[in-house]
Formats: C-alpha cells, sequence, structure tokens
C-alpha cells in the first residue's frame, strides 16, 4: 500500500509538472560567464514579457560557447572575446555562418584585495607580474609578500583578451593559478590579501580596482576609450536569427532602451548605436 | 591463547567497534547539523515587507490588504529618507563645481545602497531588473547593507611594510554640516519601521519558480530538473542492468569471453565521472544528437551510463545468492528457464536488487559531473515533462557550484546555495529512506 503511495506520489509530482500548460519555445543561450550577468537578465527580462518562452542560459566560458555553437547544440553561443578563425571556418565547414552581435561593452579590470596599497599599475608591470618577472609587492612599493597570480583558464575569453592585450602571447608565469570563472576570480582576490587577479567590470564587488597607466577601471572610461583593456561582449548567432522569430527580439535586445538600462545594471557598458 | 588474553582482544574490539561507531555518527552530525540549521535558513527567517512584496507580486500569495497596508506603512516611514536625500540633491546643486563633482560620486554611492535596501522608490520610475526593484528581503542581509550605508570602509596604507588595515568612518561625518547627515540617524533609528521583519516560514522556497539569477523566489526548477535526471537514469539504467545481469549471472556461464565482459564492467565503475560527462556530450549531443541542445534526455543518458556498472554488479550478486534449491524445485516442476528466472529468482533477489537500484539513485541526483556538459544550465524554467526530451535543465547539484563560485553576487545568493545543499541531502535521503521501506516489506512478504 505504500509503495503505491510513493509510486502514486511521484506520478502525482510528473503530472503536477506536465500540467502547467504553455507554449514551448526554447532559446539556450552557452558560454562566457562574463556575459552571463547580461544573458540571465536578458532572458529574465524576456520570458517575463513572453510567459511561453523558455530561455536556458549555461555559463561554461567562451570556448564552449564557441564550440556549442559549432556543433549547433545552442542557438546564442555568448563571448566575451572575438571567434577565432578557426571557429568561423569549423562554422563554415558545417554549412553555418558566425554572425556576431556586440551587446555590450567591457573593462578587464585588475583586481586585488582592497588591504593592497597599491596605487597602479603599467600595462608593462602586468606584464611582468604575470610572466613571472615582478615576483614579490615589495618590487612595487608595497609589503614584502610574494605576489599571488590568479588568471582564468584557456577556455575562458576573458583569458583570451588578456593575452592579446596584456601578455602580447607571452608565456604566463608557472606558478600562476588557474580558476573556471569571474566570479571564481573574484573570490580568490578578496581571500587572498597578497593575490592579483582580472574580472569583468560586474565582478568588481568586494575587490580593488587598480587603475592602469593612471585610468580607472569605469564605465565612463571604457566609454570614453580610455581604459587600455577594454573590448566588446558578444552574443553570436547562426546566421542572421530569422525576422519576427523569439531569437531575433531576443539577441537584439541590446539595441532597446531597456535593454541598453539592464546592460547598464548589470554592471556592464552598454554600445553605442 | 589464554582465557584472559582473549577476553581482552574481545572487549578491546567491541570497545574499537562502538568507538568507529560513536566517531562516524559524530562525523555525520558535523557535517549534517550545520548544513541542515544553514539550509534551514533560506525557509526559515526574518522577512521584510519587502519579501512580502515579492511573494504577492510574482506569486499572488499574501494577504493582499495586509500588504498593501504594510506597504502604506513603509512608504511613509521612508518618505523623510527621500526628503532629505532630495534636499541634498539641490545643495550639491548650488555647490562650487569642484566640491560638487566629488559629493556627486560620494551621494551616488549612497543612493546606491539606500536602493539595496529599501528597492525602488514608491512612485518614481521602476527599475527593469527585479534586484533594483525590491529592497532587502531578508532582515540579515538588510542589516549587512545597513552597516555599509553607515560606515564607509577605507583601507590604512599609512604602514608600509604591511598590507592595509580596514578602517570604518561613519558616512554622516562625510556629509556632515549638509542636508543629508541626518538620514543616517534616521535609517539608523527607523530601520525596522522600514522594512517590518518578521519571523517567517518561506516553505514556496521548494516549490518556487526563481527569479532574477536566484536572488528571488524559490529552487522549484532545480528540484524538479534533478528529479527528472535521475528517474530519467534509472529509467534507461534499470532494465538494462537486470537484463546484463540476469546475462551474466544464469546464462553467461565462465568462459574467457564472459571474464573480460565482466572485466570490462568493473573497470567501467571505476571511470571517473567526469570521464562519462564528456562521452556523454561527444556521443549523445555531438554523434547522436538525441536532442537539438543539452537536455534532460542527454543528462539521463549519461548518468545511466554511469550508474550502470554499479547496478549490474549489485543485480548480480543478487541473483547469485538466491540458493540453488529454488532454481531447482522450479526446473523439477516443469518450469522453463526463462520462467524459472522471472518467476523464482528474480523475485527472491529482489531486496539485493533494491539495494543497487537505492545506492545508484542517489549517487544519479547527486552527480555533477556528468550533467555539466549534457544537460544542466545556471538558470531556466521549470520543465513539463515532454520537453525534458529537448531541453536542458537547472539541477541542483550543478547549481550549487554555480552558485557558490561563478554567480555575480554571490554574498547575496548564500542562502539559496544553502537551500539547495539542503534540498539535495533531504531529496537523496529520502530516495533512500523509501527504498529502504520498500526493501524491507518486499523481504517480510517473501519470508511469509
Amino acid at each position: 500500500m505504500k509503495a503505491k503511495l510513493a509510486v502514486l506520489v511521484a506520478v502525482g509530482l510528473m503530472g503536477a509538472a506536465v500540467g502547467r500548460a504553455g507554449d514551448n519555445q526554447a532559446i539556450a543561450v552557452d558560454g562566457s560567464t562574463t556575459v552571463g550577468p547580461i544573458a540571465k537578465a536578458f532572458a529574465e527580462f524576456y520570458m517575463n514579457r513572453n510567459p511561453g518562452v523558455n530561455i536556458t542560459v549555461s555559463e561554461s566560458g567562451s570556448g564552449n560557447g564557441a564550440k556549442s555553437l559549432m556543433n549547433a547544440s545552442c542557438d546564442v553561443g555568448a563571448m566575451s572575446r572575438p571567434m577565432k578563425p578557426s571557429e568561423v571556418k569549423g562554422m563554415e565547414d558545417s554549412g553555418r555562418l558566425a554572425k556576431a552581435h556586440i551587446v555590450a561593452m567591457d573593462g578587464l579590470a585588475i583586481a586585488v584585495h582592497p588591504s593592497n596599497p597599491l596605487k597602479g599599475l603599467t600595462l608593462a608591470q602586468i606584464r611582468d607580474i604575470y610572466t613571472g618577472k615582478i615576483r614579490n609587492w615589495k618590487e612595487l612599493g608595497g609589503p614584502d609578500q610574494a605576489i599571488v597570480v590568479i588568471s582564468r583558464d584557456t577556455n575562458s575569453g576573458t583569458y583570451e583578451c588578456f593575452e592579446t592585450l596584456v601578455m602580447n602571447q607571452a608565456k604566463m608565469f608557472e606558478k600562476t593559478e588557474y580558476v573556471g570563472s569571474n566570479g571564481a576570480v573574484r573570490q580568490r582576490v578578496m581571500d587572498t590579501p597578497a593575490a592579483i587577479g582580472y574580472v569583468g567590470l560586474a565582478f568588481t564587488e568586494g575587490v580593488k580596482t587598480v587603475p592602469v597607466d593612471g585610468v580607472e577601471a569605469t564605465m565612463d572610461t571604457v566609454v570614453e576609450k580610455k581604459y587600455p583593456i577594454a573590448r566588446p561582449l558578444f552574443f553570436y548567432t547562426n546566421g542572421m536569427p530569422k525576422k519576427g522569430t523569439h531569437l531575433e527580439s531576443f539577441v537584439n535586445l541590446y539595441k532597446t532602451e531597456e535593454g541598453r538600462r539592464i546592460v547598464e545594471d548589470t554592471g556592464f557598458v552598454p554600445v553605442a548605436l | 591463547m589464554r582465557t584472559e588474553t582473549r577476553g581482552m582482544l574481545d572487549r578491546a574490539f567491541t570497545g574499537t567497534g562502538v568507538f568507529s561507531i560513536l566517531l562516524l555518527v559524530a562525523a555525520l552530525l558535523v557535517i549534517l547539523a550545520p548544513l541542515a540549521v544553514r539550509g534551514l535558513k533560506a525557509v526559515v527567517f526574518q522577512g521584510t515587507v519587502e519579501h512580502r512584496r515579492v511573494l504577492l507580486d510574482k506569486f499572488g500569495r499574501g494577504d493582499r490588504a495586509a500588504v498593501q497596508a504594510e506597504i502604506a506603512e513603509v512608504v511613509e516611514a521612508r518618505a523623510p529618507v527621500y526628503v532629505m536625500m532630495d534636499r541634498f540633491q539641490s545643495e550639491v546643486e548650488a555647490m562650487p563645481l569642484s566640491q560638487r563633482r566629488k559629493m556627486r560620486a560620494e551621494f551616488q554611492e549612497v543612493r546606491k545602497l539606500v536602493g539595496a535596501i529599501l528597492g525602488d522608490r514608491s512612485g518614481g520610475p521602476a527599475s527593469l531588473l527585479m534586484r533594483n526593484q525590491y529592497g532587502a528581503t531578508r532582515w540579515d542581509r538588510a542589516q549587512v547593507k545597513l552597516q555599509a550605508l553607515l560606515f564607509a570602509e577605507t583601507w590604512d596604507y599609512s604602514d608600509n611594510s604591511s598590507f592595509g588595515k580596514k578602517v570604518h568612518t561613519p558616512r554622516a561625518e562625510r556629509f556632515s554640516g549638509t542636508a543629508l547627515e541626518p538620514m543616517f540617524g534616521y535609517f539608523r533609528g527607523n530601520i525596522g519601521r522600514m522594512l517590518l521583519p518578521r519571523r517567517t516560514v518561506y516553505w514556496g522556497f521548494f516549490t518556487d519558480d526563481s527569479f532574477d539569477s536566484h536572488l528571488f523566489g524559490g529552487i522549484w526548477p532545480e528540484l524538479l530538473g534533478t528529479l527528472y535526471l535521475a528517474v530519467g537514469a534509472m529509467l534507461f539504467a534499470v532494465p538494462a542492468g537486470i537484463l546484463a545481469a540476469i546475462f551474466f549471472a544464469e546464462y553467461a556461464g565462465d568462459s574467457w569471453a564472459v571474464g573480460f565482459l565482466r572485466t570490462c564492467v568493473s573497470t567501467l565503475a571505476g571511470v571517473p565521472s567526469i570521464v562519462f560527462g564528456l562521452f556523454g556530450l561527444a556521443f549523445f549531443i555531438g554523434v547522436v544528437r538525441v536532442s537539438p541542445s543539452k537536455s534532460v534526455l542527454a543528462g539521463s543518458l549519461t548518468l545511466a551510463l554511469m550508474i550502470l556498472p554499479t547496478l549490474i554488479r549489485t543485480a548480480e550478486e543478487a541473483i547469485r545468492a538466491v540458493p540453488q534449491t529454488y532454481r531447482e524445485a522450479a526446473l523439477s516442476l516443469g518450469g522453463s528457464r526463462w520462467h524459472t528466472i522471472v518467476s523464482v529468482v528474480l523475485p527472491a533477489a529482489l531486496p539485493g536488487i533494491l539495494t543497487g537500484v537505492v545506492i545508484s539513485l542517489g549517487r544519479a541526483a547527486g552527480e555533477t559531473a556528468p550533467i555539466i556538459f549534457t544537460a544542466a544550465v545556471s538558470v531556466g524554467k521549470p520543465l513539463r515533462l515532454w520537453q525534458t526530451l529537448t531541453q536542458p535543465t537547472p539541477a541542483l547539484p550543478w547549481n550549487i557550484y554555480n552558485l557558490a563560485t561563478e554567480h555575480e553576487a554571490v554574498e547575496e545568493v548564500r542562502h539559496v546555495q544553502y537551500g539547495m545543499v539542503f534540498a539535495l541531502v533531504g531529496m537523496v535521503l529520502l530516495l533512500n529512506l523509501a527504498a529502504i521501506v520498500l526493501r524491507a516489506r518486499v523481504a517480510r512478504k517473501l519470508r511469509a
């Protein structure tokens, strides 16, 4: 009897889930953890307006976003770096066209623990820290403490941007710690007084951002193109989304007044139209 | 051996046994107690009027008239804050340019913090994101934000030989002599009137949809997703596992090839779960394309593969444990081989098989790695049954990880994270309990 009851409950639960009627339109977004907050906020906003649509967002890194789009297992690839020629070619080979939509601008903030007295760094100094030439805060006028270097993993678009904009392809210091998301870099830096890391603008709460070449990482300096490590954030789709589809209006949300406000509310810089 | 020595050894052995059991219980308590306490804080907490507003607006729950009365009450209590802020705003406009810039930046920070506690100003323009529309829904978070509002955190870097020290300066000092100065005192004295904290029991945490990156609402999509994945995995794995076990135990014999197959199964049981995850991605999504994107189906299939070896081994052992006399009796009555297995051997082996099913079910519900690439997403709606064939879902194990590390505001969703852990552990415990009860009943029935 009890066994039957348990089965009944299980079936009932499933039935309840089935019972919630409505049409089903699904959009799958996969990719960058930096673009995550924008994608999640867009999804929330869009689903609120269109209750029949289910937008799922995965935060697995830009590289995975590109891969998912290449084998057509997502509709939107969120990326914090442009697609590489090899990825574009990969899509073309299977008869698809990579279409980029720049949804926002972002600055790569150099983050240290708030207790760090550092007043600023030059691009060259950052590079020296990440190549292991500068290994102690003492060398930068700080306390005598070995620098704990935190970086994103190589699947990350943020990593690739950092590599191009700061490292000039120089090899990273072998003691660098690689972590899997912007949030993880932020937490590692928050917990470690001697740490340095780099994160997207939306992930700077609780850490100290260091001016680079004398310029603070803020929305304003990114807009004015003064901040040296700025980059666009992308939604990639397979060709131009068909007119009138949910996919089209979702991807183009960033162009609307509301979309721009959401981008700003999540801590990023809306693109100039 | 002398009797004395033997007795001593005996006692020592019993003592060690009892001690290790006690140790186990203590360890369980140390792990489970804080987990339960912290997890329950997602359900039982001091909820503010903002929490009740969310419930009313988003789920239509709560006494509308009462909540509206509360809202009217807090709007009145909050009014002086906005009056002071408005007055200060006009003061700033009249300041000399250099001072104006600095004050504006400071004021902007204050406004942000006030917004974080109180939400949108009533009657003002509405924000687009829920996180800005509503203030602090939980009293504990409101207190933290109040501290940030009252005391600016700065760092003293004067000691050059070490890292800086945290200094809290009252924000009121920074605005001394302005219209904003009294606001901080007012806030400190009247925060309770502005938020009306009340002991809240929010069972909806387990059955409500989540909103705005888990900052509001419950964890229903995750719970349901986990259930789908675990049950789905069992649907694929149990029949296949039992059939394979029957083959191994009853038909296979002892040839070289069968030994090799057995080794394969054992090896499969030792493969790390992330490997299954990557295999699922490459095979079910990449090659077979069971669904257009990640999906519950792909995740269930991957999980099924992962638990299959355990299922096969336990079921095989259970079938082997059935006394040979049972089979002989059935066969002597003229039953066919297959008939004997289905109506005599399997029922007798059922309790043992169920044990394997229970262990696997718990594992399927709790595994993260196999579903990362095949089924799990950070946000998504609760799925209807047929949607599981094509769509991915949030699921507890993955979302716990996501909220703990990747989320953009980890501190704000800490309670959700603990609530999820609690729900996951509770779910696995419940599933296990149910199966243990079931197993006991089946065993009793067989004996009778």
